[in-house]
């Protein structure tokens, strides 16, 4: 039996806790931390982190942390307040409780989240973003009243739009949602769409869909639009469409670009740069729109054409219509089927008793035939014989 | 081959006749030539309207 004087692993275990009751057990602690290796049971609603500070890129400090259930609507008010996911790399401001325990040790219970920190520090960084964009940009991209005038969202978009080029996640309900309208379309127009997909979420996605936008261009097809959808399904991360490399991508790009990003409460800075519909489904709503506006325009015209052409027609048949009328009217046919007679010698018309020779038969012209008779006597207007 | 008469053509002609039949100038022994020519012109006239709005009816349609 040893002689070495000791507790039980309990006792210290105890002391421990009686300790760190006594210090921190009554408080709770307002602490800055960036979120990792979060994981989030929604059926039972808790979720279990670490907690950590990084200082000149090197953690200083970690502890485990959770949301117990009676906590967990921290985290959905966030997720709806900011429009992000609550994941892993988010930087927070939460109060938490100091917990210990025999058996699981040392952690922290966060009973409330900062949003307005959270969404500040977001709206701090879009903010620099946006100007970093604009000084890079030389002029090229400008703020006006608002809303910003990029070399991509003043680009001319096709009267009609035939080729499609759709950027967006593999299967995601965004490509399917605007396909859907597209082919769906009721006045049966058809349509080239070609998908670009890559991951639109995550650390990667950036560079994945620069890379998608590449593909795009060295493909060697004339696209008349690219469309950049996501949407559907649960909240997700938008914070790639918010990045300097994909933002300034879509500023400078030579094909006009449709956002259907799918978040109707904010504007990522994509939306900003490029032309904003909101969801993939307004995209595709938009393009069928505007191939109907110019088919409308075309049917108008061609009304105009042949009311115009009609007008000049008329006047011609109206022209032609008075000019027979004259010509009927000049024709001795016409004065004959009155009851009037026209003598004729040798075919010669005779308007002239001068011209008549007694000697030669007359013919008199009338309407239902000719009378051929002989000169007995001619006589001017005096009754004097000539 | 045979040049195609136009319709500003036929309709000269037969403008130039009308005038000549309103204004009462033609010698009355000329005047059924003249009626004559003037009715093919009339012809002539409506048979390229007649095309004319076929033509354009073809192409709007």
């Amino acid at each position: 039996m040893s002689t070495i004087q000791h507790i039980r692993l309990s006792e210290l275990t105890k002391q421990l806790y009686d300790s760190i009751q006594n210090q921190f057990g009554a408080e709770s602690y307002w602490i800055s931390a960036r979120a990792m290796n979060v994981k989030k049971y929604i059926s039972n609603r808790r979720c279990y982190l670490s907690l950590e500070e990084n200082y000149n890129g090197a953690k200083v400090a970690e502890m485990k942390a959770v949301f117990w259930s009676d906590y967990y609507h921290e985290i959905e008010k966030f997720e709806h307040a900011v429009q992000q996911a609550f994941t892993d790399g988010v930087e927070i401001i939460c109060r938490v409780k100091v917990r210990y325990h025999a058996v699981y040790g040392l952690n922290l219970d966060v009973v409330e989240l900062d949003i307005a920190h959270t969404l500040g520090a977001l709206e701090l960084e879009r903010k620099q973003t946006l100007e970093h964009i604009s000084q890079v940009s030389k002029g090229l991209v400008k703020e006006v009243d608002g809303m910003y005038v990029t070399p991509n969202n003043s680009l001319l978009i096709p009267s009609v739009i035939k080729r499609i080029a759709l950027l967006t996640a593999a299967a995601s309900d965004g490509e399917r949602d605007f396909k859907k309208e597209l082919h769906e379309n009721k006045h049966a127009y058809s349509f080239h769409v070609d998908t670009y997909a890559c991951t639109i979420q995550g650390d990667q996605a950036p560079a994945l869909i620069k890379e998608q936008f590449s593909k795009i261009m060295n493909s060697g097809i004339k696209y008349d639009v690219v469309a950049l959808v996501r949407g559907g399904g649960s909240l997700s991360d938008f914070k790639p469409f918010d990045t300097f490399e994909v933002a300034f991508c879509v500023a400078h790009y030579p094909i006009p670009i449709l956002t259907g990003i799918g978040h109707d409460r904010n504007q990522s800075i994509c939306d900003l740069m490029a032309r904003e519909f909101k969801t993939p489904t307004k995209v595709a709503a938009w393009i069928v729109e505007r191939n109907f506006e110019f088919e409308n325009r075309i049917i108008s015209l061609k009304r105009d054409i042949y009311d115009s052409v009609s007008c000049i027609l008329n006047e011609v048949r109206v022209q032609l219509a008075t000019a027979k009328r004259i010509v009927q009217l000049s024709d001795p046919e016409t004065i004959i089927n009155k009851g009037f007679a026209m003598l004729m010698q040798q075919g010669q018309i005779i308007t002239d008793l001068d011209h008549l020779h007694k000697e030669i038969p007359l013919d008199i012209h009338v309407k239902q035939g000719n009378i051929i008779t002989h000169i007995k006597e001619i006589q001017n207007q005096y009754g004097e014989e000539d | 081959m045979e040049k195609k008469i136009s319709y500003s053509e036929a309709a000269l002609n037969l403008e130039l006749l009308l005038e000549q039949l309103e204004s009462g100038d033609i010698e009355l022994e000329l005047l059924p030539a003249k009626i004559k020519e003037a009715k093919e012109w009339i012809a002539i006239c409506e048979a390229i309207l007649r095309d004319t709005d076929q033509a354009i009816e073809d192409i709007i349609t």
